[in-house]
């Protein structure tokens, strides 16, 4: 387990590596001066340049980019620009903002999304189930800042049953959960979506293959086989949407973030975009993407936990 | 293991495109839904194009005594905070969200359907390189991607189209290049490579009707994918330039007025609803009309 | 179970006053604001240059002199850490005599000569400070005891009190935290204000507090929660819901009228005004022709563009820089007269009238007076394309020449020198060494400006900015749109101790007086 887990770190390096070069370019040709940001519009055209010398921004393009590389292979990467602090303290600072947020959407979107999804595929084509289709496809439709502004209206505003800011500067448990309760809501009930559709389907699927109707065939309750059978199997697929939409949960809570005005690893993205941070912007996304990878490999890993056939070779 | 793959089903022998068209629509007929997403769909098409026709008010023309009025027997859908009115700029705003997501997808479909056919057809070291680079691709999140190459070149249509393809090329390459892989060792593919057919007529005459149906799928799912992350960039505030009306960049002055004018984010909000919502009842209706394992039953 | 009573009301009020609710039986103690942001940038005076930061800095130190707190009128400029100074006959060597037992920050000390010397220099030196071009003038600095500071000159300067006030490089730092802290002092600062850095709570707010050693007296209130939020709707939620009793606004009429119906709020609109302008580039066709420039500024209907921002939050303005600083003039601008706009088009060989292209910011403020000015520009034939593009790309676009019309909008140093050298004198050209942001390229008011700066008659001062300012005008290098005043919104009971009529840190002064009544 332990080498398996080596072996697909290791071949994620080319992928991070391209990723760094990537990054490393695109902020690079994104117009608009980091030292302005800094200093602010009255500076000189000569205090501009004397902030960049000073902040390395002169030097040639390829000697930024190896000492970049080489200090994020030493796990170090960098300063911001902005404020000086190192790039992980930054990180650091938002992460439990981002984490409460995708584990409650994650909780939610699962609670919500896998029995209706079950439900569904047992009661195929009838009533129940087109009214769970229909429903989980206008949670998918929804975009997230168009919900979210939906949901501020009805609960923050009209009802006044939750408060405005998403988090809260006491440290007071109940008060964070109650503030995390509509950005919450807002990104989980999209993944439950989601999950249900994928459930459903990977259900339909596993129902249609052979052993499970050998199964039925032999007089094992419907009960059991989807219980014991079926569900076991489906659940592969939906640990794998799971996995996937950790990526598109960070982009759609960028706009939840900025909805319910909450800090976290999206909005901390922009800011370093609008701010020309490179080393933030730099460092965010290879930590974003090794994330991704970690990720993956940990939904692989499930799948062993799920179904013992499939094998870490 | 990809649960959407359903690469062993395709038929060992030559693609029938008639029949096959013909077996497809009989399912998506059975399946009422997705002809609400196409009636849906084609009356905003419709909307868009008449635009000029059914818009009560010019949609840029400003009133400032007239402004954040509320919805009325005038202003159906209120006026902004410049005294536009807000119906004609949800109308003429569908135009924006449909061209940016037909051209995007369309870009997404040609570039990367091109890459996975190409990549799958060649193979070996080749193929591996490319797709590596799609999965690096894919590892941005899009919005992300998006508005980093938006900030790059700058807020217009033609770089929106731009910057929402190429969050969409590394999942069309996908598609095309999974069945390539297994087409392409079929025997009536073999068979025209031994009579000596050029490779570029074996792809089009052999192998690209087969894909045609996923990608007509992932086409329509994708575009209302297309239409959020048009919306977003425009309501993060890099959208096709002002005046001209978009459904995300009235949400984005909508949302500062929220307390004084709710009816600005409102409407363009349920504009924007109801157009992916369409679109996905659509792309749904289609997967099932050509998804073999649903088509068998 | 049973719980004593005095325990229950007890716990009851701990409730409440955590709720924020308990207003009525004691005066509150700490200080709620909402800022429009999302971190704070940097501290240090040197560098800080957004609002974020300038109003909580505005806070935390002082200068020699500063300005009446709630006034940015350099008539007002008192004494501050210096108790009194004198200049000598020429205007070239200054020295002042500083307070005494001024105590820094989270015990850095006594502040003695020492430490203005050093705060001055490093405010000088372009390697630590983003403002050393306005102390071009210092020859030296020096401490003559531990009390006394000299100042030199090489040449004269329009207010040298104005570079020593509580306002960006004239603020002082302590020299031994400057040293010990680093890169942490941007976000860590020790000064000698009312209230000194607690902490940062990542993203989420900056927490001040009391300076208990603070020179003037311990401040009344004990702690400034300074929160992020970004969205306008969102502070006003917040504030609606009090959450907050402090907070940015919206220079916006509709904004203001709402808020002033809230229970116990109040809207308080001040200096500075922030001049709207386009700036046109008069070395690009088609405005280097005059005509065309006039017919820009004769298409715009200040008028509207005051309706539109409200009359209470911005105002007509008069010249081509804000009004009220030391040598604004009326300077002659063209009126509102579409017929003679299209007139003078027609006569410039645009007789379909023209498209231009300009590059805008996405900042919601500006873009929204832009969009008018479009639709007015419309009526006349002129066709402007904005192409709206992130605030860091505008700026970076806007210094090569890449938008032949620029909407700047800008409030500076409240004498008529700064604002005229940034904007219009060659001297600050976009695109040269020097450059700061003269985007119309003119060079027509150069002698004007350099002889007003080092004049020692103040009349004759006056005349020359005047006549600058009536050149820029005629020649049409700038068309002013509107005047946007500070909005913010507090709570009624909140006093700052002070009558609040303007502020060059663009946001309340708080002081040992500010309390809740």
């Amino acid at each position: 387990m332990g080498r398996y887990i080596l072996k697909r770190l290791a071949a994620a390096v080319p992928t991070l590596l391209a990723v760094l070069t990537v990054v490393f370019l695109l902020v690079r040709v994104v117009p608009g001066d980091p030292a302005q940001t800094i200093l602010g519009d009255q500076a000189t055209a000569e205090a501009l340049a004397a902030l960049r010398a000073r902040l390395g921004l002169d030097r040639p393009l390829h000697v930024q980019y190896f000492e970049f590389v080489f200090a994020a292979l030493r796990g170090d990467l960098g300063n911001s620009l902005v404020s000086g602090r190192p790039i992980i303290d930054e990180v650091v600072a938002v992460l439990p903002h981002t984490i409460d947020l995708t584990l409650a959407a994650l909780v939610i979107g699962s609670i919500f999304g896998i029995p209706l999804g079950i439900w569904a595929a047992m009661h195929r084509n009838r009533f129940i189930d087109y009214v769970t289709r229909i429903g989980s496809l206008l949670g998918l439709s929804f975009p997230v800042f168009v919900s979210g502004i939906f949901l501020l209206l009805v609960f923050a505003l009209h009802w006044r049953w939750f408060p405005v800011i998403g988090t809260s500067s006491s440290a007071d448990f109940g008060d964070r959960m109650h503030r995390l309760v509509l950005p919450a809501v807002n990104l989980g009930l999209i993944m439950a979506a989601y999950i249900t559709r994928v459930t459903r389907s990977a259900m339909l699927q596993v129902l249609g293959e052979d052993y499970v109707r050998t199964a039925r065939a032999k007089g094992v309750p419907r009960r059991v086989v989807v219980w014991r059978h079926a569900l076991r199997n489906a659940l592969i697929p939906v640990v794998t949407v799971i996995g996937l939409y950790l990526g598109i949960l960070i982009g759609n809570s960028v706009l939840t973030e900025i909805v319910f005005n909450r800090p976290g690893l999206g909005k901390v993205i922009v800011g370093a975009l609008n701010q020309r941070d490179y080393p933030m912007l730099q460092g965010l996304l290879v930590i974003y993407c090794f994330l991704i990878v970690v990720v993956n490999i940990a939904t692989d890993l499930t799948y062993g936990l799920i179904d013992p056939r499939v094998k870490h070779a | 293991m990809k649960p959407a793959e359903a690469i062993d089903d395709i038929a060992d022998a030559p693609p029938e495109p008639r029949s096959a068209l013909v077996r497809a629509f009989a399912v998506f007929n059975a399946n009422k839904t997705s002809w609400v997403g196409v009636i849906v769909f084609g009356a905003i098409v419709a909307m868009a194009a008449l635009a000029p026709l059914i818009s009560p008010y010019d949609p840029i023309e400003q009133d400032i005594i007239a402004r954040l009025q509320p919805p009325s027997a005038e202003h159906w859908f209120g006026t902004d905070m410049f005294g536009r009115d807000v119906l004609s700029r949800v109308i003429w705003g569908s135009q924006i969200s449909l061209i940016v997501s037909i051209a995007s997808i369309a870009v997404a479909l040609l570039v990367g359907g091109t890459i996975g056919l190409v990549s799958g057809y060649i193979g070996g070291r080749t193929d591996l390189l490319i797709m590596q680079a799609m999965d690096v691709l894919l590892s941005f999140p899009s919005l992300i991607m998006g508005l980093i190459v938006v900030a790059m070149l700058g807020p217009d249509l033609i770089n929106l189209i731009i910057a929402i393809a190429l969050t969409a090329v590394a999942p069309f390459a996908r598609i095309a290049r999974a069945p390539t892989i297994v087409l392409k060792e079929r025997a009536f593919v073999e068979a025209g490579r031994a009579l000596g057919f050029s490779h570029i007529r074996i792809v089009l005459v052999h192998i690209l009707p087969n894909l045609l149906a996923e990608v007509l799928v992932m086409g329509s799912l994708w575009m209302a994918t297309a239409v959020r992350v048009e919306a977003s960039l425009s309501f993060i505030g890099l959208g096709v330039r002002p005046p001209t009306p978009t459904w995300g960049g009235m949400i984005n002055e909508g949302f500062e007025n929220i307390l004084d004018a709710p009816w600005l984010s409102i409407y363009p909000g349920l504009a924007i609803l109801i157009l992916v919502f369409a679109l996905n009842m659509l792309g749904d209706g289609l997967r099932d009309a050509t998804d073999p394992k649903l088509r068998g039953e | 179970m049973r719980i004593s009573r005095r325990a229950f009301t007890a716990g009851a009020a701990a409730i409440l006053a955590s709720t924020g609710a308990s207003a009525q039986q004691q005066p509150k103690k700490v200080l709620n604001v909402g800022m429009a942001a999302q971190d704070i940038g940097r501290l240090d005076p040197n560098y800080a240059t957004t609002t974020i930061d300038l109003v909580v800095v505005g806070w935390m130190f002082n200068g020699l002199v500063r300005f009446r707190p709630g006034s940015m009128n350099p008539e007002t400029i008192e004494p501050d850490l210096a108790e009194r100074w004198q200049s000598s006959p020429d205007g070239k060597t200054w020295t002042f005599q500083l307070r005494r037992g001024v105590q820094f920050h989270g015990g850095y000390g006594e502040m003695k000569a020492g430490d203005v010397v050093f705060s001055l220099l490093r405010a000088a030196d372009p390697q630590r400070s983003g403002f050393a071009a306005d102390f071009r003038a210092f020859d030296a600095v020096e401490a003559v005891d531990d009390y006394t500071v000299r100042l030199r000159l090489k040449e004269n300067v329009p207010s040298l009190l104005g570079l020593v006030t509580n306002y960006h490089g004239g603020m002082i730092v302590s020299k031994r935290a400057v040293e010990e802290r680093g890169e942490r002092f941007q976000r860590e600062p020790i000064g000698t204000g009312p209230f000194a850095y607690g902490e940062l709570r990542a993203r989420q707010s900056l927490e001040l507090v009391a300076h208990e050693q603070y020179f003037r007296g311990r401040p009344k209130l004990d702690r400034i929660s300074y929160r992020f939020i970004q969205s306008d709707a969102s502070r006003d939620l917040a504030f609606q819901n009090g959450e907050i009793d402090l907070m940015l606004g919206r220079q916006e009429q509709t904004w203001a009228d709402r808020v002033k119906q809230i229970p116990n709020a109040a809207v308080d609109v001040f200096e500075p005004g922030e001049l709207s302008m386009l700036h046109i580039n008069v070395t690009q066709a088609p405005f280097n022709d005059i005509r065309v420039r006039q017919a820009v500024a004769h298409a715009i209907n200040r008028e509207e563009l005051v309706r539109f921002k409200g009359a209470d939050v911005s105002r007509m303005p008069q010249s081509v820089i804000p009004m009220g600083y030391l040598g604004s003039a009326q300077a002659p601008l063209l009126p509102f007269n579409q017929e003679r706009a299209r007139a003078l088009l027609r006569e410039a060989g645009h007789p379909n009238g023209l498209t231009v292209r300009v590059i805008h910011t996405q900042l919601p403020s500006m873009l929204a007076g832009m969009q008018v000015v479009q639709s007015q520009l419309r009526r006349v034939g002129i066709n402007m394309e904005m192409e709206v593009v992130e605030h860091a790309t505008f700026h970076a676009q806007i210094r090569r020449n890449l938008s032949p019309i620029v909407h700047y909008a800008a409030a500076r140093f409240p004498i008529a020198d700064t604002y005229l050298t940034q904007f219009f004198h060659s001297r600050s050209i976009v695109g040269t060494p020097t450059a700061v942001t003269n985007f119309c390229h003119t060079n027509i008011a150069d002698a004007e400006i350099d002889a007003a700066r080092v004049s020692t008659d103040a009349n004759e001062q006056r005349r020359l900015w005047g006549e600058a300012q009536r050149k820029l005008a005629e020649q049409v290098c700038a068309v002013p749109m509107y005047e946007g005043l500070q909005v913010w919104g507090r709570r009624a009971n909140l006093e700052y101790g002070h009558p609040l009529q303007g502020s060059l840190s663009l946001g309340p002064m708080i002081t040992e007086l500010t309390h809740f009544k």
